[in-house]
């Protein structure tokens, strides 16, 4: 599993990723902060106002596709040049082949949540916002980020699945739309990418209910497990369409 | 016994295989295009699933005991794997991670194949000859019991061709490996092999050393007679199957007392006989026949 984890970083280097990595949480912040500035009038609540906005762009609609372009490039250097015969054929379990992509992922969906974080805090310091940086911003990006390893479950799935890089992108973009909708349905608890809306209190920044708290975590953790499971299935089953 | 398969079979492609490679030899895995050589080697490292038989490697089954014997397993299946990205030098680093090996062994494995002036240029920079070059590197990187090359020198020029030759003759001598190589060329598995497997249609039609196959290659006797209408009655009535072909009647193998007794029956009836020949079969003959002449097996290098 180590040894797997240093090879998927190892093969990060002279990579573009980072420019995704930075680019989609800056865009984020940039038309957040314009649609603040444009409507300061009616957004009269700080730092949380602030949250509001920029979040809405980045929570709910760049990190998934973020998260959806990670897992793709994990498994767009596999699908190249007939890789995966050289990781699969290797002396390690093919769970800890996975493992080591969706860790990989996680951390890499960290360094931009990270990023957000730090924009967020510059964004409002630069827009002169009154009171302290609120510190529960950073637990919220935290839970979008736990919503974000779910996700992340499912777009690796999809991606080592399917050779193209662009059609799980789409799928998350789809999913995006359908978690939007299934949110404003109060049905959002029950769809992955619903829980990042949820996670980063993108939509409402009251504090969710105990019941609700709970449901968030359990449905998180289940839809994870599964994920992962049918992640590690569809490595095992390669071989079917191998000539 | 480093490999050993019994009934190897995957639906519609690989028919219940024996395969055998034996410590220490080069197996030559000849076979034309699309007779099952990838699916069998695949199903060796694990990467195809088989639909049935067994799999013994190093006198293991390779289900129970796959990161076992996969750990002394290196492999080029299809085309060379490489991460175009990263440097030489990084992409056997890739690997070393993956098994686990030292450092010195990347060092090695790029001076074995010839690399290391290259070691620091992008991967997709390389030229053909010297990605294949890095995906043998890349095999060789664990310095592997068994070595698993599928088709090591495809699209490579004569020269890129012999020099990778040169390199695989040269392995189970000086680090004990033993070679499992796949090729859809004679020449090729002619030059390198110790032992042959010849695959078709999913079916192993010969396995053994070269020189059985040679021992298979039986001579065919052709006379010429004086009059070949009258001869070939003549030796039909005595129980003889001559063929009338080109000038000559031709026989399959006959012991030598049955050439002699052929000779004293023709002239005893005063045909001559003008020439008696023996025309061995080539090897490629012997391929051909065994995989079928119309199918795509190369016989040239």
């Amino acid at each position: 599993m180590k040894r797997s984890l240093s090879a998927e970083w190892l093969k990060l280097r002279h990579s573009r990723i980072g420019l995704v990595l930075a680019a989609l949480p800056a865009v984020s912040v940039l038309i957040g902060c314009a649609n603040f500035a444009l409507n300061r009038d009616v957004l009269t609540n700080g730092w949380y106002s602030l949250w509001t906005q920029v979040s809405l762009f980045y929570g709910e609609f760049f990190l998934p596709i973020l998260i959806a372009i990670v897992c793709a490039y994990l498994c767009r250097l596999e699908h190249l040049n007939g890789n995966w015969n050289l990781v699969l054929s290797a002396p390690v379990p093919v769970a800890g082949i996975f493992l080591a992509k969706w860790i990989t992922a996680a951390l890499l969906i960290l360094i931009a949540q990270a990023l957000f974080m730090a924009l967020y805090g510059a964004a409002g310091l630069l827009l002169g916002l009154p009171g302290p940086f609120p510190a529960e911003t950073a637990g919220w990006a935290l839970r979008g980020w736990c919503a974000g390893l779910t996700v992340g479950a499912l777009q690796l799935g999809l991606s080592l699945r399917i050779r193209s890089f662009a059609v799980p992108v789409g799928f998350a973009l789809a999913a995006v739309l359908a978690g939007l909708g299934l949110y404003v349905a109060k049905l959002g608890l029950f769809f992955p990418h619903s829980l990042l809306t949820i996670g980063m209190r993108v939509l409402s920044q009251e504090p969710p209910d105990p019941r609700q708290e709970t449901l968030f975590w359990t449905m998180n953790a289940v839809y994870a497990l599964l994920f992962a499971a049918w992640s590690v299935s569809g490595l095992k089953v390669r071989d079917a369409g191998t000539a | 016994m480093v490999v050993e398969t019994r009934n190897l079979t995957k639906k519609n492609r690989v028919r219940e295989l024996d395969l055998v490679v034996r410590e220490g030899e080069i197996y030559g895995f000849l076979g034309p295009n699309g007779a099952g050589k990838t699916t069998t080697l695949k199903m060796l490292l694990g990467l195809v699933k088989p639909s049935a038989g067994t799999i013994r490697i190093f006198g293991e089954s390779l289900g129970k005991r796959r990161s076992a014997i996969l750990r002394q397993i290196g492999a080029l299946i299809e085309s060379p794997s490489y991460y175009g990205h990263l440097t030489g030098l990084e992409n056997l680093r890739v690997v070393q991670r993956l098994r686990g090996v030292p450092d010195r062994n990347v060092e090695e494995a790029l001076r074995i194949v010839r690399l290391e002036k290259h070691r620091d240029k992008k991967a997709e920079a390389y030229s053909l000859g010297m990605k294949q070059r890095l995906g043998i590197a890349m095999a060789l990187v664990a310095f592997p019991r068994l070595l698993i090359l599928d088709e090591p020198t495809n699209g490579l020029d004569p020269a890129g061709m012999e020099e990778i030759r040169e390199l695989i003759r040269t392995l189970p001598g000086r680090y004990g490996m033993t070679v499992l190589l796949s090729s859809h060329l004679l020449g090729e598995i002619e030059q390198i092999a110790t032992s042959v497997g010849i695959i078709n249609e999913g079916r192993m039609v010969f396995q053994g050393s070269l020189d059985s196959l040679r021992a298979r290659s039986r001579g065919e006797i052709r006379i010429a007679t004086g009059d070949n209408d009258a001869a070939q009655s003549l030796l039909l009535e005595h129980g003889y199957r001559p063929v009338a072909a080109g000038g000559r009647l031709v026989f399959g193998p006959l012991a030598d007392r049955e050439v002699a007794a052929i000779n004293r029956l023709l002239v005893s009836r005063d045909i001559p006989v003008i020439r008696i020949e023996e025309r061995r079969r080539s090897l490629e003959d012997m391929f051909l026949d065994l995989t079928g002449r119309e199918r795509s097996l190369q016989c040239g290098s």
